[in-house]
């Protein structure tokens, strides 16, 4: 059986991906697309001091947004392990902070916090703790009743459940949350400098990319990938160290208590009401200027009673439909890559020891650093756009695919050994089962990455659908219609969510009801 | 807080217990544990055993009626760290090795470490040579016995052991009736112990409960007034087996009139 995450692959996969780069610059040569090794290499050792400068300002402010963010994730899981109660609540609220559109809450940010590292400091913890907050919830809830028994026949309650079991039970699943947060952090940093910095990765990409300067595009692409991938394989590592073992790398839902009839429609109503009184009270707080802070009540007025309320629907509307037209095709066509290349996979082995290790470093890329090259690729239509939705999706899904169909009961299989049944019928009664518990976690947990693709690719390049609308009224200071906009996002986004969990339950009700009852 | 000294009584009155979906699993019960008395308690699988011990231990609230251990409720006596139980299911806390668990125990009940006493029980359970060892790499029947130590650890007033020696093969199940006992009946622990050995329970218990088929009715009450160590060959001790083995049956077969209604 392969090795995930062992330090091996990672290599082989790094060594992998820089021949195939080399081989595909060699071919391309000529093209203006594609800057080799060698070129890349001689880019970075004549910008030593630009690139140097610019990684350092952004390495320093993702690292501070995943400390930030992360132990924000930390305190709200704790606080939801002390008062259960809040456990809805407090997940519901994450998400929706978790669908709100980086690419609007960056200029947001900007005007809030002026110039300085501020924004890109809050959009890289944005991007990182719903990724820790949701294994380690499922991690501090996954615990064996017994093991709580023992605590309780000692008379000791709550804290001692977390402090001597739940924290330490819970470890695994922090790391596996960390070890995505890490480029998540990256990415965050950059799309926060993406909306008006002065120096990092991000402006450079900018500048490079209106300067149509192929070599430093790519050198900076592959810098922010060999970064995140050396910061991934280094919390993996320190979680073997720590854990004896690795870190699980499916994101499972977090479980409920199964609601009556009447909490169901309760605690979203609960949730919307939360949602607006927060917004509400965050505009009314003291410094905030109503020219760029607009409340709920001002959202509504412009969608419905201001004289351009109209206008404002259509252009909304239209947006909308342009974005969607990308998203949902990339969207499932990440996932249906992801599954298929993963069933591919267990089916012929050997093809996985070649690919497997391309996919877990290509998994540790921040997709959206790569914006630029994907759309020189494949041009500023429609099909660099949803292909770069879809790499979003696909690495996600592709590595938790291939770990659900590793767990499928080695018991089981032996039986179907014994009857001497085929790899497609294993395939088909055990491990496709096995896999869609981590599937509908990946496709869950992908719906606000792939938000975030589109509407920057939108930005960046196409100049249509939401993406550009946001960018277009921020800069033009349209505050009612940029958070519209965020509104609307970041309710279709978390609607999709639910949408998805809803299916995933259905789904794992049949197959996997471990996973759904308390 | 100092270990807790004395023995206890428990005492149980109309004590039952129903589970949502009306599943009944234990019925009214009127049962007294003596101080310092080991009982145990036999029945068929599935009759309420399990239930009736977490009813003591303050792990479940009971449906109707209610335990007091020396007049207080088993919450008030667990917060004290006067009850351990070892479960059916060894549960030891994988990330810990043998020592850390069993140590784990005297930290939960608020008693001061003692390496000294820690090793001594992992010896006495035969585990000697594994105290670095994670649970994962140990067979059943051995987690059992640390999941036996690490009860023991806290040298409580009440001890709870069920189904102890499941997964304990039979020679070190002899060797642990033997050795264990002393442990607890020197001290003056009120011990509970589930089993479904016969044999187990005439040889270790000083009483013992046979129960009816789910919920559980007292069948029998049997005293067994024998020095320890016990002669397993000995005309007593076959008459005792013989008798609680008789009841076992009689239980059975009074449920199944109920059974079939
Ligand atoms: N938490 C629970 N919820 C519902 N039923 C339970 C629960 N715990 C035990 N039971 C039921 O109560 C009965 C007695 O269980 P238990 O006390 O574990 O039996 P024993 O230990 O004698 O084998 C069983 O039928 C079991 O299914
Ligand atoms: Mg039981």
């Amino acid at each position: 059986m392969m090795r995930v995450a062992s330090v091996g692959p990672p290599l082989l996969g790094g060594v992998l991906l820089i021949m195939g780069w080399g081989a595909l610059a060699a071919v391309l040569r000529g093209g203006h697309l594609v800057a080799g090794p060698a070129e890349v290499a001689g880019w970075i050792a004549a910008n030593p001091g630009l690139l140097g400068r610019a990684l350092g300002k952004t390495l320093t402010n993702a690292t501070l947004g995943f400390l930030a963010g992360n132990l924000v994730a930390i305190a709200l899981a704790g606080v939801a392990m002390i008062w259960p109660r809040l456990l809805n609540l407090i997940s519901g609220l994450a998400l929706v902070v978790f669908c709100l559109p980086l690419i609007a809450t960056g200029p947001i940010l900007r005007v809030l916090m002026g110039p300085g590292d501020g924004p890109q400091i809050v959009l890289a913890a944005l991007a990182v703790y719903y990724t820790t907050l949701i294994p380690l919830l499922t991690g501090l809830r996954a615990t064996p009743a017994v093991w709580l028994d023992l605590v309780h026949s000692y008379g000791r309650g709550r804290w001692s459940e977390l402090i001597h079991v739940r924290a330490r039970a819970a470890l695994p699943y922090l790391f596996a949350g960390l070890q995505i947060a890490a480029p998540a952090a990256f990415l965050g940093a950059m799309v926060g400098e993406f909306t008006g910095a002065e120096q990092g990765m991000g402006v450079l990409t900018i500048r490079f990319m209106r300067a149509l300067d192929v070599p430093a595009l790519w050198a900076i692409a592959v810098v922010a990938a060999a970064v995140s991938m050396v910061v991934y394989g280094a919390i993996g590592a320190v979680a073997r160290m720590v854990l004896h073992d690795r870190p699980p790398v499916i994101l499972s839902p977090p479980r409920g208590k199964p609601v009556s009839g009447l909490s169901r429609l309760f605690q979203p109503a609960l949730l919307i009401a939360a949602v607006l009184v927060l917004w509400w009270a965050g505009m009314a707080l003291p410094g905030m200027n109503p020219f760029f802070a607009k409340s709920p009540q001002d959202v509504l007025a412009a969608l419905t009673t201001a004289p351009q309320a109209a206008a404002t629907r259509d252009t909304l509307w239209t947006a909308l439909t342009e974005t969607a037209v990308f998203l949902l095709p990339g969207y499932v066509a990440g996932l249906m890559l992801g599954a298929g290349l993963a069933i591919a996979l267990v089916l012929v082995p050997n093809l996985s020891t070649l690919v497997m290790p391309i996919a877990v470093a290509l998994r540790s890329v921040p997709i959206v650093t790569t914006a630029p090259l994907i759309v020189l690729f494949l041009g500023r239509g429609a099909l660099g756009t949803i292909s770069l939705v879809a790499a979003m999706v696909f690495f996600p899904t592709l590595v938790a695919c291939l770990h659900g169909m590793r767990q499928a009961p080695g018991q089981i299989l032996d039986v179907f050994h014994i009857y001497a049944a085929g790899r497609l019928r294993q395939m088909a009664h055990i491990r496709i089962p096995a896999m869609l518990p981590a599937f509908f976690a990946a496709a869950r947990m992908s719906v606000p990455a792939a938000i975030l693709a589109v509407t920057v690719v939108e930005w960046l390049t196409t100049g249509r659908g939401l993406g550009s609308l946001m960018a277009l009224s921020a800069s033009v200071s349209d505050y009612n219609m940029l958070w519209a906009a965020v509104a609307v996002v970041t309710t279709i986004s978390a609607l999709c969510y639910a949408g998805v969990a809803a299916i995933e339950r259905r789904i794992l009700f049949v197959y996997a009801p471990e996973q759904v009852r308390p | 807080m100092a270990e807790s000294q004395g023995c206890a009584r428990i005492e149980c009155t109309g004590l039952g217990k129903s589970f949502p979906g009306a599943l009944r699993a234990v019925t009214p019960l009127d049962v007294t544990f003596q101080p310092g008395a080991t009982t145990a308690l036999v029945g068929p699988s599935g009759c309420g055993k399990s239930t009736l011990l977490r009813l003591i231990a303050g792990l479940e609230d009971p449906s109707e009626g209610k335990v007091l251990i020396d007049d207080l409720p088993p919450v008030r006596q667990a917060a004290r760290g006067a009850i351990s139980v070892a479960f059916q299911d060894p549960s030891l806390l994988p990330w810990l090795t043998v020592r850390a668990n069993v140590a784990l125990a005297r930290k939960l009940a608020r008693q001061s470490p003692d390496p000294t006493l820690v090793d001594e029980l992992i010896g006495l359970v035969g585990l000697s040579g594994s105290e670095k060892t994670r649970p994962a790499a140990l067979s059943g029947g051995m987690r059992q016995r640390a999941a036996i130590a690490r009860a023991l650890a806290t040298q409580p007033r009440i001890l709870l052991l069920d189904e102890p020696f499941g997964a304990v093969d039979e020679l070190t199940r002899r060797q642990l009736a033997r050795d264990l006992p002393p442990l607890w009946q020197s001290r003056g622990t009120t011990t509970l112990l589930v089993t479904h050995s016969i044999h187990e329970a005439v040889t270790l218990a000083d009483r013992i409960l046979v129960l009816s088929p789910r919920p559980a009715r007292i069948v029998a009450d049997i005293a067994v007034p024998l020095p320890h160590p016990r002669d397993a060959h000995g005309a007593d001790f076959r008459a005792l087996l013989t008798r609680t083995s008789k009841a076992l049956a009689q239980g059975d077969a009074d449920n199944a009139p109920m059974a079939a209604q």
